[in-house]
């Protein structure tokens, strides 16, 4: 019995971060700022989410929790309001989405609807943004690092300032 | 110029566009969203300080209000690799990797770009960068060669000064204090926004502090005055769609005791102002960036004793008037997701002016172009290469000082120098990164160490001068180092093992008396400013530094050897270089801090091994002093009293350890106090 507890301890280290880990708001907030032309005031962000589903609902709570009422990021406040799956006509009232988790089988559905509406998509999943549905994709573990897909802020008509492209990876 | 930006739009033409558009670097919000500090002084694109293809010190505004340091060689000197000699209170070198000599003229200090450090000699004079402590974001330190991108003087590294970007909010940052040695400091910067799209800042300082104790057998001034530095600096900020204008300008004023390159001391005044334009310009294919610039200098050299007041006086002082202007432009062009590719160019004219030197006016005019590429062939590798071509060409004119010791054609001059910087970093892990980088440089010889020319007093019935020599080539530095940098949790382990080589340095006469008879057609004995042989140093750095919640830690270690080929150093010492005797070979620093939100406290121990500094002696004879090894503890303590304010005591070598300067002049203990505001 030890022995197993040790092996998986030993797994739980090696492997690397579980595709549904949180976002991190705070840097996601950031990297909203960093979009062009810069926002100003009070940018209304969606959560997307689906209900029902567990994990995509833990993620909404927890982004939810990080933003308050309200994170600050350059000239711009952050605000979220929670767009459920089945409403994603709605995106295009915002100017950023934060995906959630657990939504794998919803992205291209998502993609598009943020290309109709020039949303910025932001994830933890880095494989929404492999597959070029979501815009930026954060990890947090072990340092922070931002991943853009180029094809899907094409689609989307997303703009990032050159110093924020230089530092983050685009693919 | 034109043709490297013909070069830089024809390459941007043929790059994919991409998706960037108007940005500026704004350093804090991108270290905010990276979660550590971000660059653009390694190779001249934003990187993280983890990232970097080069061996880096980032010091952080935040690091810099919680220190003990009182400027920015203080704040320098407890990193590794870093060398810095208080001199007296007001004069101090910072030395990267060894070669620790007065008036470095190995080291580029630049604030926002612009070049701080002082052409007449080469030499900063840190009390005179005309920027409050309170006004910086971050402190960049590049260690080794970075000439590359710099230019000359970049030999052995660089320091960028970076200070705050103009907010959209008001605000002030202040510090007012008062310490032992008669030492008082008022200083801050101030942020008054127009609109979303004017930001105006003004920054002065005024610093007053006794010198220190200069007591026999060392070679004091007749009259040793008190530290005096006062600046006043503003500028103005534009920022429309994709374009950002700076404005800026600003005046600053020094007075103090110093050890000049011949390791006389002596008293001088300096007066400098400046003022600069800029524009930054991002496109969908990356940025661009001008500026031009004009620096002037007013410096008067051994001041005396001015009766009935006993004032310094300098009236028989020896004058420079030195003014540089340099216009530069760059293009940073994104060829794909992460490939970078950067073309620059840049012309600089540079005048000293001065009754002690071969001609009226002694110049030069340089024309550069550099090229730099940031490539990733592979996901977990990165190549960058950087090279950069300057022509100089020497000039003189006006009337010539008789008798002269050279032909005036010997200032018709060009040479041509190209630098070089090469490194490659291997990710290994998430978190682990070797490195492999090295490059050339090189020291571009001062003015003076081309046209000066001043008499010295002897006993000698025949005059004797010291002089410059117009032939002085610049210096090259070579460099190689390999670093494993890893980070476990929030602990950052840092190694890097250097070897660096310095080829041709150049040295001021000391008291050896190597003199060349000249008949003009009156004798007269002529010692000149020439270069003197070869150095080379290794070694190695170490350092650790971590966070566990209100507890912070930093502790570095340093190596340095050097190996030397130059003129003897028993007396008579013909000349004041012998980095093999001046530089420490251990140093080791210790920083705890605890901040409780209310009040922190920061401590620092270093240890310097003990070394051999030259100094003239009363008689007057030029020897090297013996300074002792040192550990010395400098401290702050500060009470938030409320949000914006707060009080502080703060002292530097409490332990009173007379080799914590590592001078000639024995260091004493300074404890100061005062109070911050930030609103």
């Amino acid at each position: 019995m030890k022995k197993r507890k040790l092996l998986g301890g030993v797994l739980l280290l090696t492997l690397p971060w579980p595709v549904g880990a949180e976002l991190n708001v705070q840097v996601a907030a950031r990297v909203v700022s960093f979009l062009q032309p810069p926002p100003n005031g009070a940018v209304q962000t969606a959560i997307v989410f689906e209900p029902g589903n567990s994990v995509s609902e833990a993620d909404a709570i927890s982004i939810e929790r990080a933003i308050g009422g309200g994170v600050a990021a350059g000239r711009a406040s952050i605000r979220t309001r929670r767009v459920p799956i089945s409403s994603l006509g709605a995106l295009g009232n915002y100017r950023a989405a934060f995906v959630t988790s657990g939504l794998r089988d919803e992205q291209a559905g998502i993609a598009a609807a943020a290309a109709r509406g020039s949303v910025v998509t932001i994830t933890s999943d880095q494989a929404c943004v492999q597959a070029a549905r979501c815009v930026v994709g954060i990890s947090s573990t072990p340092r922070v690092q931002i991943t853009v897909s180029r094809a899907a802020a094409r689609a989307a008509n997303v703009r990032f300032g050159s110093a924020f492209l230089m530092l983050v990876k685009e693919i | 110029m034109r043709s490297c930006f013909s070069i830089a739009l024809l390459l941007a033409g043929a790059a994919a566009p991409s998706l960037c558009a108007a940005q500026t670097v704004d350093y804090s919000a991108l270290a905010d969203l990276m979660g550590e500090p971000v660059t653009t002084s390694v190779i001249g694109k934003p990187q993280r300080a983890s990232e970097l293809p080069a061996s880096a010190v980032i010091i952080t505004r935040e690091q810099i209000a919680r220190s003990p340091a009182r400027d920015i060689p203080g704040l320098l000197k407890s990193f590794s690799g870093i060398d810095v000699n208080r001199w007296t209170a007001g004069q101090s070198d910072v030395a990267v990797r060894g070669g620790v000599q007065t008036y470095n003229a190995r080291l580029l200090v630049l604030v926002d770009g612009r070049q701080v450090y002082l052409d007449h000699y080469g030499m900063t004079n840190w009390n005179l960068l005309g920027v409050a402590l309170e006004d910086i974001q971050q402190i960049e330190l590049i260690r080794g060669p970075a000439s590359a991108l710099f230019g000359f003087n970049a030999a052995s590294g660089v320091v960028n000064i970076i200070t705050r970007r103009p907010s959209d909010k008001a605000s002030l940052t202040a510090s007012a204090e008062l310490g032992g040695h008669d030492y008082s400091r008022i200083a801050g910067a101030l942020q008054l926004p127009f609109s979303d799209k004017v930001g105006v800042k003004l920054s002065a300082g005024r610093l007053r502090e006794d010198e220190r104790a200069i007591r026999a057998p060392l070679l004091a001034p007749e009259m040793v005055p008190d530290v005096q530095s006062d600046h006043v600096a503003g500028s103005v900020t534009g920022r429309l769609d994709r374009t950002e204008v700076t404005l800026d300008g600003g005046y600053a004023e020094n007075r103090q005791s110093e050890y000049l390159p011949s390791q006389y001391i002596s008293n001088q005044h300096y007066r400098i102002g400046h003022a600069a334009a800029g524009m930054k310009h991002d496109t969908d294919w990356g940025g661009l960036s001008f500026g031009t610039y004009a620096n002037w200098l007013h410096a008067d050299y051994g001041l005396t004793e001015g009766a009935p007041t006993r004032n310094p006086n300098d009236t028989a002082a020896t004058k420079f008037s030195n003014r540089i202007i340099v216009a530069q432009g760059s293009a940073l062009i994104r060829l794909d997701g992460n490939n970078t590719l950067r073309v620059g160019g840049e012309y600089r004219n540079n005048r000293l002016r001065s009754p002690a030197q071969f001609s009226e006016t002694v110049s030069y005019d340089v024309g550069s172009a550099n090229l730099m590429a940031d490539l990733h062939p592979v996901d977990a590798v990165t190549v960058t290469l950087a090279g950069r071509l300057d022509r100089l060409s020497l000039s003189q004119s006006g009337a010539i000082v008789q008798p002269a010791f050279d032909a005036p054609s010997a200032f018709d001059r060009d040479f041509t120098r190209f630098s070089f910087n090469a490194a490659t970093v291997v990710r290994m892990g998430e978190t682990g990164q070797l490195r492999l980088n090295g490059g050339r440089g090189y020291q571009l010889p001062p003015l003076a160490d081309f046209g000066l020319r001043i008499p010295i007093q002897t006993p000698s019935p025949i005059p004797v001068f010291i002089a410059g020599r117009p032939e002085t080539r610049p210096v090259p530095v070579w460099s190689a180092e390999v670093g494993y940098n890893q980070t476990i949790g929030d602990t950052r382990l840092e190694t890097t093992a250097f070897w660096t080589r310095t080829e041709d340095a150049i040295a001021t006469p000391g008291d050896g008396l190597q003199l060349d008879l000249l008949l003009t057609p009156a004798p007269l004995l002529v010692s000149r400013i020439r270069a003197i042989g070869n150095y080379t140093t290794y070694g190695a750095e170490a350092a650790l530094s971590g966070r566990y919640g209100p507890l912070s830690w930093r502790a570095n270690y340093s190596f340095t050897h050097t190996d030397q080929t130059l003129p003897p150093v028993t007396v008579p010492a013909p000349f004041a270089l012998s980095p093999q005797s001046t530089t420490p070979r251990h140093k080791a620093n210790l920083e705890l801090g605890h901040d409780a939100g209310r009040w922190y406290v920061t401590a620092i121990g270093r240890y310097t091994s003990s070394t051999r500094q030259f100094a003239f002696t009363t008689t007057p004879q030029l020897l090297l002093v013996q300074v002792d090894e040192a550990v010395a503890l400098d401290a702050r303590v500060g009470l938030r009293v409320r949000p914006g304010l707060e009080l502080f005591v703060a002292g530097e070598n409490l332990t009173l350890a007379g080799g914590a300067a590592v001078s000639p002049i024995p260091a004493d203990r300074r404890v100061r106090g005062g109070l911050r505001v930030s609103l």
